[in-house]
């Protein structure tokens, strides 16, 4: 039931973003119907595509006055539904404030429209020796707006930090069409960390139209190892060991025997055969990494590492995280459809949830592969179905929803990176209680009190969840009535 | 009582022992002091307070209680028996802590592992994890880890009106939901009470070693400075201290004696024609030397590059009071003044409208007696969102009423 916008209201939006600027055109609505989740499709009634912070605000505040919901958008590769529409709403497309406004390099600042590429902040800045720390898988593509609505982290984050940890100051529009600036470009500016509560919100709290962010000094030496194990655990258990050991190696991943498979077909990273791939990353002083790496290895091998592969040089580290990198795409290649889930639990529990998730795969008799960011339990399963299959979707959504249980029960989390968006919204309440969630949506009213920043998201609805409990599943009366639909 | 609240002060301490036990209810000028022994009580004794519109202010060390403004309240809620550390699975690199365990008691039992939460807060001994955690304080391992918002990475807290609440988790990497530990963080008790934590860990650094570098004013060190900053040499600290007539730049390296990083820092260091000397641990105890002289502390943030000049300008422009500073190099400046309350006072008003610094914030963290001027200077737009969520969290200002937002008449 899409809800049209007035003439005069598409004329009034006409006037702040000009022809160019506003798309109505249902073909052309096509393209922002849904994000990286493609399961979920809803056409926006608009599109606009501001150029700068005032035209947001006079949007805001026209949205503000006619009470119609809006959703901001990046590039759209997210991976839980968080620039999905909503019913009704506008979509605000932030891909023509894709400005680089000031880079200053004595401060490690740099200073971007919303619009700007991931990668294309340390692109800007590598030259000089600079780069921009949050490297999400999709960092060729996504943007530094859609950073900030998930946080995004990457493989790196466990040395480096997420989104939060280098964005210094936003200029935000609040839903009511109000400017704040947040955090700032000097340490600890006084008051509350609004900025921190703000990134990670999922574009439910306004919209930053500009943003100060942290570059650092690319490290003099990078150095990645790649050790073959024959079991997930000996891995892991290396994992543990660097750990111990007192050192915080830039990432360390673990890919399966199937992911590592379909990587081989993929992109032919030329891996190992084994049944679990474990890749660690160190970087710093050449002669302190040299020092770390003996060490590392001195670790994998004596956890039954028959295999270890140094690479140093850009093109053989190049070649080592490729086959990493394109594990989500390679999946393609093993299964027509997939789900990839983000659930994150404690280090330590990782071999006994994996035995626990592979138990509930086979009783599905679906397949699931494993990529890991190791380092800080980051999991992320990929569920491989067929779509054709009679009701192997639903079982396959239901799995991987099963798998974030697991990770709560855990002492873990729904998401470690990838948002809870619609995808995830009703798992909340399994990992938190009705009066954290009430908490939240304390924050939520203060900023946006009609509720039409990106609404019927990252909260469970009643509308959508159903006053939906695990275990036993009840459907709620709407779903079975079939007014609303769960997914 | 200090609130317009009907009840008698006798009353509320009854209630309250009712809730505590009679040991750990305590009147003394007429303000309760309640010592719970868990959330449960906590969230018991805030419900009641909320309830008859009584103020509340959390204790823990009292080290920082007058930051951001002293407050008189009806009720204080000490942590003090909330003091365990939780757990510490060492092989996840975390930590649960209950919110009145002093900082030292926290470190001293991770060092088991070796590991400690990358933190060096003020008066360890007495510091509680929740005070830190409320006056958002940092010292010079900052640097290197960041501040507590990249350490801190779950709460358990009670709001005002009884309701306990948790956010985020056990786990390092999570963005489920809003991450109300950030902001928790720096709010001074005004939102909630925190009465756990959980903390990312790191592993003890190994091969420190202190070196400082003396300069007649702050600027001849800037292009020293700034070397170091763009260079490959793993700095744990790095400060600029004012002493008395001269400047000292302390550096703290890490890094393992194989890699030679010394040989670097000196070879830096003589380019700008200047020495390098080793230097004893105490240099990095010099912001807690400067907070425990009893005169005004403000904290003032400068872009990391204004750091020398900006020491240099406060110690020429305002000679007509006495300045000590200790600045960390991320732009975070520790300043000492010693006058008289007027000249203090207009000191400080004249830094907050400098022309010449205008992007400076300061922030007055103990005023010192007879000085009149307000802790923060926060622009209107933010201070009103700031405000809607305070009232969303406490709309009857019950909750350290006068730190941020004025309180009730």
């Amino acid at each position: 039931m899409q809800q049209s916008l007035t003439p005069a209201i598409l004329s009034e939006l006409r006037r702040i973003v000009g022809e160019r600027g506003l798309i109505t055109a249902p073909n052309q609505l096509q393209t922002y119907e849904c994000d990286g989740l493609t399961a979920f499709r809803i056409p926006p009634s608009a599109v606009l595509l501001p150029e700068t912070t005032e035209q947001v605000q006079s949007i805001l505040r026209l949205c503000h006055r006619e009470r119609i919901p809006f959703v901001a958008r990046g590039a759209g590769t997210g991976l839980s539904g968080g620039a999905l529409p909503a019913e009704g709403s506008v979509v605000i497309a932030l891909s023509r404030m894709n400005r680089i406004l000031n880079i200053d390099l004595p401060n490690q600042q740099v200073t971007v429209q919303p619009g700007v590429i991931n990668a294309n902040v340390t692109a800007a800045v590598a030259p000089q020796g600079y780069f921009y720390a949050p490297d999400p898988s999709s960092q060729t593509v996504c943007s530094i707006g859609g950073n900030i609505a998930e946080n995004a982290g990457g493989a790196h984050c466990l040395k480096y930090g997420f989104t939060v940890t280098h964005v210094l100051e936003m200029t935000v529009v609040l839903p009511n069409g109000d400017i704040v600036i947040l955090g700032g470009k000097t340490p600890d500016t006084s008051g509350y960390d609004l900025a921190g509560v703000f990134i990670g919100s999922e574009g439910t709290l306004g919209v930053a139209t500009e943003m100060t962010l942290r570059i650092m000094r690319r490290p003099e030496t990078i150095q990645v190892i790649l050790a073959a194990f024959d079991a997930i655990s000996s891995a892991a258990q290396s994992v543990s060991d660097v750990i111990a050991s007192g050192q915080l190696p830039a990432a360390m991943e673990i890919m399966d025997r199937l992911s590592i498979e379909a990587a081989e077909i993929s992109v032919h990273p030329s891996y190992p055969v084994c049944e679990a791939l474990l890749l660690i990353e160190l970087d710093g002083p050449e002669a302190e990494v040299n020092l770390q790496m003996a060490s590392v290895i001195e670790i994998c091998k004596r956890n039954g590492a028959w295999e270890t592969r140094l690479a140093i040089d850009e093109s053989a580290r190049f070649l080592v995280w490729k086959g990493r990198k394109a594990a989500f795409a390679a999946a393609g290649r093993l299964s027509p459809n997939y789900i990839v889930q983000d659930g994150v639990i404690p280090r330590t529990s990782l071999p006994m949830v994996l035995e626990k998730l592979n138990a509930m795969a086979a009783e599905e008799r679906l397949r699931v592969t494993n990529v890991f960011h190791a380092g800080d339990g980051n999991l992320h399963p990929i569920i491989l179905y067929n779509r054709e299959n009679p009701g192997e979707e639903e079982r396959a959504i239901d799995l991987s929803l099963r798998i974030l249980d697991v990770c709560v029960e855990a002492g873990g989390s729904i998401t470690g990176e990838h948002g809870v968006g619609r995808e995830k919204q009703c798992s909340m309440s399994y990992m938190f209680s009705d009066p954290d969630l009430e908490t939240m949506q304390r924050v939520r009213r203060a900023f946006d009190t009609l509720n039409l920043a990106n609404p019927d998201k990252l909260f469970p609805t009643p509308r959508l969840c159903g006053e939906r409990t695990r275990g036993a599943y009840a459907p709620h009366p709407l779903e079975s009535s079939g007014i609303a639909e769960i997914f | 009582m200090a609130s317009s609240s009907t009840i008698s002060i006798h009353e509320v301490a009854d209630h309250l022992a009712g809730i505590v036990g009679l040991d750990h209810v305590r009147v003394e000028d007429n303000v309760v002091t309640v010592s719970p022994e868990d959330t449960q009580q906590i969230s018991a004794v805030l419900a009641f307070a909320g309830k008859n519109r009584l103020t509340i202010c959390p204790l823990g060390g009292s080290t920082k209680l007058h930051w951001g403004g002293r407050v008189v309240p009806d009720i204080y809620i000490s942590l003090a028996r909330l003091n365990r550390v939780v757990e510490h699975p060492w092989q996840d690199l975390t930590c649960t802590v209950q919110a009145g365990c002093t900082w030292s008691k926290l470190q001293q039992s991770l060092v088991a592992h070796g590991q400690f939460v990358a933190l060096d807060p003020l008066f360890q001994s007495r510091a509680t994890v929740g005070g830190i955690l409320s006056t958002n304080d940092s010292g010079v391992l900052r640097q290197r880890y960041g501040s507590l918002r990249d350490l801190v990475i779950g709460m358990t807290l009670v709001l005002p009106d009884g309701t306990i609440a948790r956010t985020g988790g056990k786990v390092v990497k999570n963005v489920a939901g809003y991450d109300l530990s950030k902001l928790l963080t720096g709010s001074l008790g005004t939102l909630a009470i925190i009465t756990e934590a959980n903390f990312r860990l790191h592993s003890l650094p190994r091969h420190e070693r202190s070196f400082t570098v003396l300069a007649q004013r702050a600027s001849p060190l800037e292009s020293l400075l700034a070397a170091i900053r763009a260079s490959h040499l793993l700095v744990q600290s790095l400060q600029l201290r004012s002493l008395g007539t001269q400047f000292s730049l302390d550096v703290k390296l890490n890094a393992h004696p194989e890699s030679h990083q010394e040989d670097l820092l000196m070879e830096m260091v003589q380019q700008d024609g200047l020495l390098l000397e080793d230097a004893p641990e105490e240099i990095w105890s010099a912001r807690e030397t400067l907070f425990s002289s009893g005169s005004t502390i403000l904290r003032i943030s400068t872009l990391p590059t204004q750091l020398c000049a900006y020491a240099d300008y406060l110690q020429t422009r305002h000679s007509e009071v006495e300045i000590t500073s200790v600045s960390q190099a991320i732009g975070l400046h520790s300043i000492a003044l010693r006058g008289s309350p007027e000249e203090i006072a207009s000191v400080i008003q004249k830094l907050r409208a400098d022309v010449e610094y205008p992007a400076v914030t300061v922030a007055v963290l103990n005023p010192g007696s007879g000085v009149d001027v307000p802790a923060f200077h926060i622009s209107p737009a933010t201070l009103s969102l700031m405000k809607a969520v305070k009232d969303q969290f406490d709309p009857d200002n019950i909750l350290s009423p006068g730190k941020y937002f004025a309180g009730k008449q």
